[in-house]
């Protein structure tokens, strides 16, 4: 890689060109516009509740993330531990078809 | 309040004292403004990017740790916010002999011709030959070679400045330098390249 040091740079026109134009100086006077600080400030102060809300709405989805999570280890949970999964599912129509065969069959 | 130390106008302007907040914006403003010029793509406005970079500023505030000087972490707060904005802009294809002014084909048509310096009087269209040139390379790149070659700061300032790596800054620099220069061969300043 070659050295990028502009002392060293060789005497090229793009090295001529680069330090013409570094000479070339902004005599523009820099000048904070009226009343700046204070547009600053109060924009700055509106704009500042956006992160709070934002914090706020992931504290919520995280929140409503964890109980979803446990509804649903709850659920599997009790699927599991009965082992009938008709009687487990809560079906009402299949509990009852279930007995009837039980009942009728030899 | 002109005579308080920014860490302290820093912490006052977090428990909202407003007189501090403001002070701090008189304070910075010169630095922010002189990187906004530095540089601002050509369709914002420099008082308008220098508000961006001051929302900015006040929303992190928070997260000024303290360790470093308060124009440091300023100064990378609007370096990154003009990539951004720079980004924004399309990078155009060349820049052709006929886009440029008549200054600045004098500068073209000084530089194939001789060796020598460029005259103090060639300095300003220099500088506007340059910018063409500049639009033509990425933002980091463009950045890199502001820093470096017009504003004359060290590849460790830039590492400050900028959080590139060093490798990573010399060979921005290395690839921008190409692409400028096979640019300005096109536009007639092929000698001595």
């Amino acid at each position: 890689m070659k050295d990028v040091d502009p002392s060293t740079s060789l005497r090229t026109s793009l090295d001529r060109l680069l330090r013409a134009a570094a000479q070339a100086k902004d005599d523009t006077p820099v000048e904070m516009p009226f009343g700046f600080d204070t547009r600053v400030i109060a924009l700055s102060r509106r704009n500042g509740n956006g992160p709070a809300v934002a914090g706020l709405l992931r504290r919520v989805a995280l929140a409503a993330a964890a109980v979803i999570v446990l509804a649903s280890a709850g659920a599997w949970l009790e699927f599991n531990l009965d082992g009938d999964p008709i009687v487990a599912s809560g079906n009402e129509f299949a509990i009852a078809d279930s007995v009837i065969q039980d009942e009728v069959a030899p | 309040m002109a005579d308080h130390d920014p860490a302290e106008l820093v912490q006052a302007a977090l428990r909202h004292d407003d007189e501090a907040a403001r002070e701090l914006v008189r304070r910075l403003y010169p630095l922010v403004a002189k990187m906004v010029r530095s540089h601002r793509p050509r369709r914002t406005s420099e008082e308008d990017l220098c508000q961006m970079i001051f929302i900015k500023v006040f929303q992190k505030l928070s997260q000024f740790s303290g360790k470093v000087p308060i124009e440091h972490w300023v100064s990378r707060i609007a370096v990154n916010t003009c990539l951004s904005q720079i980004e924004a802009e399309k990078i155009r294809p060349e820049v052709r002999h006929a886009d440029l002014s008549e200054e600045e084909q004098a500068v073209v048509e000084n530089l194939a011709a001789s060796s020598d310096e460029l005259a103090p009087d060639r300095q300003l269209a220099s500088r506007q030959l340059v910018e063409h040139l500049l639009q033509l390379l990425k933002p980091v790149e463009r950045l890199v070679i502001d820093l470096l070659y017009l504003q004359g700061r060290s590849v460790e300032e830039i590492h400050k400045i900028t959080g590139l790596g060093v490798a990573a800054i010399k060979v921005r620099a290395f690839r921008a330098r190409q692409k400028m220069k096979a640019q300005l061969a096109k536009t007639g300043a092929g000698r001595n390249l």
